[in-house]
């Protein structure tokens, strides 16, 4: 797997395609490798690749059947793993996102759902947060098992910026619009945005969504009811937005500026935005690209709740974790299971919080006090243990051949391109199957 | 087999290689993108025949119709900003001083540098907020380059005029330098000027190299994609998108590998169609060669 070559992006669409075509025909959803005693585990590669391998290790010191661990470069992982899960190369166990990452794999029958395995072992899901562990169910059925952080979204503040223009973090709505107001007059960026990502743009839509329609609606969408984008909460989430916008919340370059080449923290933390909304990586972005700030002036809080809304003020939005699946052909589905019971030790937890995520596991209050940031990851933790829903990112929760018309929609919709009645059609144009 | 034949002429063996990789690497490729234009194929499992459906899609699809759009305009404007400057610059940088040798290994240093690296580094010189436009706001206003449609195409275009413009002056440069030196003499004796002297000789003579130069900006032009990837992501909205960019976002983005299949081989055919088109009304075809003895 890993001598074969990693097609550059940037080559002629024809022979990666070829390739793939290749690698299809040859594959019959055999087992992954002539060895019978190890099984093949695939993550995404990142710097949280040494808690993987630490549990691999930890894991082989005990077990008969090895675990392997293989890891591809982040930004290729998705196409990676596509084009290999039904080829002889497949793993056995996979990183995902849960929700619409894994949909394609389950409809395709290449899954293996776990609740058996979790009849003979409660603990596989028992010990996770029931927010998190719900994201990898497709059709009632669990196909995984939380295996990294959670990354709730939150509010951002510089605290001095407000301190100085005599605002408070909001609570609500009407005290977000008063804060831009206020802002507004002191010459700062309400609200930072990188909208040049989308992805960014598109958490507003989440968290608002959410707050005056209730988690119901998007559930709806996703099942195919393409009529609630055309209710009346669904209008009146996008006028509020509109509102905001119109009020200059977001100045008018937004979408020339980008969360992911530092651009819109260095907004925040330089005192010429007060908000930014993003998932809690935030912290660790501002902690590497400007530690003073992080440590003494970021502030964060929930979004805002919206009066008469439909939606509890402590519904979270956000990647609510990673997840390992199993490959149905697997041979190794009991070692497996060993396996995945290390996603809740507490050498799992600690290690994870050691590089600076927040596992998902009832026993990670225990081991909070011990870390380098308490108070953040308490705070975090604690939203994420008491949201009454926590809804995956939209992008993800989809089938992956929406998030471009997601992107599209969220981004015209914000530069005026779209109104509601354009935005309404384009999210009833995604396809949930 | 590799032996010469009787006329003297190198064997057809010779050409074994040649034939050999071209077809492994472009021919069966191009029979496979076209046969997957005909399914439906998420990656998983095999692809499923779907009869016409991507191509009858792609045809109604609005993105399509503007990528292509867009693909035009954007090599259209790349041909018009660039041949002017890469005529001037190469033409400049053929004359005999020695500053020139140098000034002109300065200007290649763009074409060195791979398109990915010269999109990130305007990417950043051009960010709103801690870029050039935040110290020039008399010129830019807001900054909001990327994030409009007219900043966006002005960007893209002003970063591929950056990055390739040294290439064509480069053809420039050596075809002005194998003009006859005599044809300048008689117009200095005649008493033609400087810029009259460009025009009647400098300009005609470099004709073959026009076209040249053209046709690879044509064909770089319809399949531009790095810079795209990096600065805008298609964006904004799809004001961006052009045609090999959504082949990407299709096959690899939205992994529906049939309909960008049929994306793709409708960018081989327009291409291929627009250099022929190019080299007809060029008369490229019917040129004879201006060497003795050809």
């Amino acid at each position: 797997m890993k001598t074969r070559a990693r097609f550059h992006r940037a080559v002629a669409g024809g022979a990666a395609l070829v390739l793939g075509l290749g690698l299809a025909a040859c594959g019959g959803g055999g087992s992954s490798s002539g060895d019978s005693d190890e099984f093949h585990v695939l993550v995404y590669g990142d710097a949280g690749n040494r808690v993987e391998k630490r549990l691999v290790a930890t894991f082989n010191k005990t077990s008969e059947v090895k675990a392997v661990l293989d890891t591809v470069p982040g930004a290729d992982y998705q196409q990676k793993l596509q084009t290999v899960i039904n080829t002889p190369q497949a793993p056995d166990v996979f990183f995902n996102w849960g929700g619409g990452s894994i949909q394609p794999f389950v409809e395709a029958d290449l899954l293996l759902p776990l609740d058996d395995m979790m009849k003979k072992e409660p603990g596989l899901k028992s010990n996770f947060l029931p927010s998190v562990f719900e994201t990898a169910q497709v059709d009632g059925k669990s196909y995984g098992i939380p295996m990294r952080g959670t990354q709730p979204v939150l509010l951002f503040n510089n605290k001095k910026v407000l301190a100085d223009a005599g605002v408070e973090a909001p609570r609500t709505w009407d005290e977000l619009l008063a804060a831009v107001k206020t802002l507004k007059g002191k010459d700062v960026t309400p609200i930072a945005l990188g909208g040049g990502d989308k992805w960014t743009t598109m958490m507003w839509f989440e968290y608002l969504y959410d707050r005056v329609a209730g988690p119901e609606l998007f559930k709806k969408a996703l099942a195919g009811e393409k009529d609630v984008w055309d209710g009346a909460d669904s209008r009146k989430a996008l006028d509020m937005l509109r509102e905001l916008i119109d009020a200059g919340a977001f100045g008018s370059n937004y979408d020339s500026v980008k969360f992911t080449d530092g651009s819109s923290p260095a907004l925040l933390a330089s005192g010429k935005a007060a908000f930014e909304l993003m998932g809690s990586w935030a912290y660790s972005t501002q902690r590497e690209a400007d530690p003073d700030f992080a440590r003494n002036d970021l502030g964060y809080s929930n979004f805002p709740a919206v009066e008469g809304g439909k939606g509890d003020a402590a519904n979270l939005v956000g990647n609510t974790n990673n997840f390992y699946s199993v490959r149905k052909s697997t041979e190794h589905a009991d070692a497996i299971a060993e396996f995945l019971k290390l996603m809740y030790s507490d050498e799992f937890v600690e290690e994870q919080l050691a590089i600076g995520n927040l596992p998902t596991t009832t026993n990670t209050d225990k081991f909070l006090d011990a870390a380098d940031n308490p108070e953040y990851l308490k705070y975090q933790y604690d939203l994420v243990d008491k949201a009454p829903a926590f809804q995956l990112s939209w992008d993800q929760a989809y089938p992956p051949k929406n998030m471009t018309p997601i992107y599209v929609a969220v981004q015209q919709f914000f530069n005026g391109q779209l109104d509601p009645d354009g935005f309404i059609k384009a999210m009833q144009a995604l396809t949930t199957v | 087999m590799a032996s010469p034949s009787k006329d003297g002429r190198p064997g057809i063996g010779w050409a074994l290689p040649a034939v050999v990789f071209f077809a492994l690497f472009a021919v069966v490729p191009l029979v496979l993108v076209a046969v997957l234009s005909f399914t439906t194929w998420s990656g998983l499992g095999s692809p499923e025949f779907a009869g016409f459906d991507n191509w009858v899609t792609l045809f109604h699809d609005p993105v399509m119709i503007k990528s292509l759009w867009l693909s035009v305009l954007l090599t259209a404007l790349g041909v018009v900003v660039q041949t002017p400057l890469s005529i001037l610059l190469g033409v400049w940088a053929a004359g005999p001083q020695r500053n020139r040798a140098v000034l002109s290994a300065v200007f290649f240093v763009p074409l060195l540098l791979s398109a990915t690296a010269v999109s990130v580094l305007w990417r950043a010189l051009l960010e709103p907020n801690f870029g050039i436009p935040s110290q020039a706001t008399w010129l830019f206003g807001d900054g909001n380059l990327l994030g409009d449609r007219t900043g966006a195409i002005a960007v893209l275009v002003l970063v591929s005029t950056w990055q390739f413009t040294p290439l064509h002056a480069l053809i420039y440069q050596g075809a002005a330098r194998a003009i006859p030196a005599v044809l300048y003499q008689a117009a200095e004796i005649d008493g033609a000027g400087r810029v009259r002297q460009f025009f009647h000789i400098t300009l005609p003579q470099l004709r073959n190299a026009i076209i040249t130069s053209v046709i690879l900006m044509v064909v770089g032009g319809l399949t531009t994609f790095d810079t795209v990837l990096i600065l805008t992501q298609g964006g904004p909205g799809t004001d961006t998108t052009i045609t090999a960019y959504y082949m990407y976002q299709k096959a690899f983005k939205g992994f529906e590998f049939g309909a960008g299949a049929a994306i793709a081989l409708l960018l081989v055919v327009v291409a291929t169609a627009v250099s022929l088109v190019v080299v007809r009304v060029s008369g490229y075809d019917k040129m004879a060669g201006t060497k003795e003895g050809m």
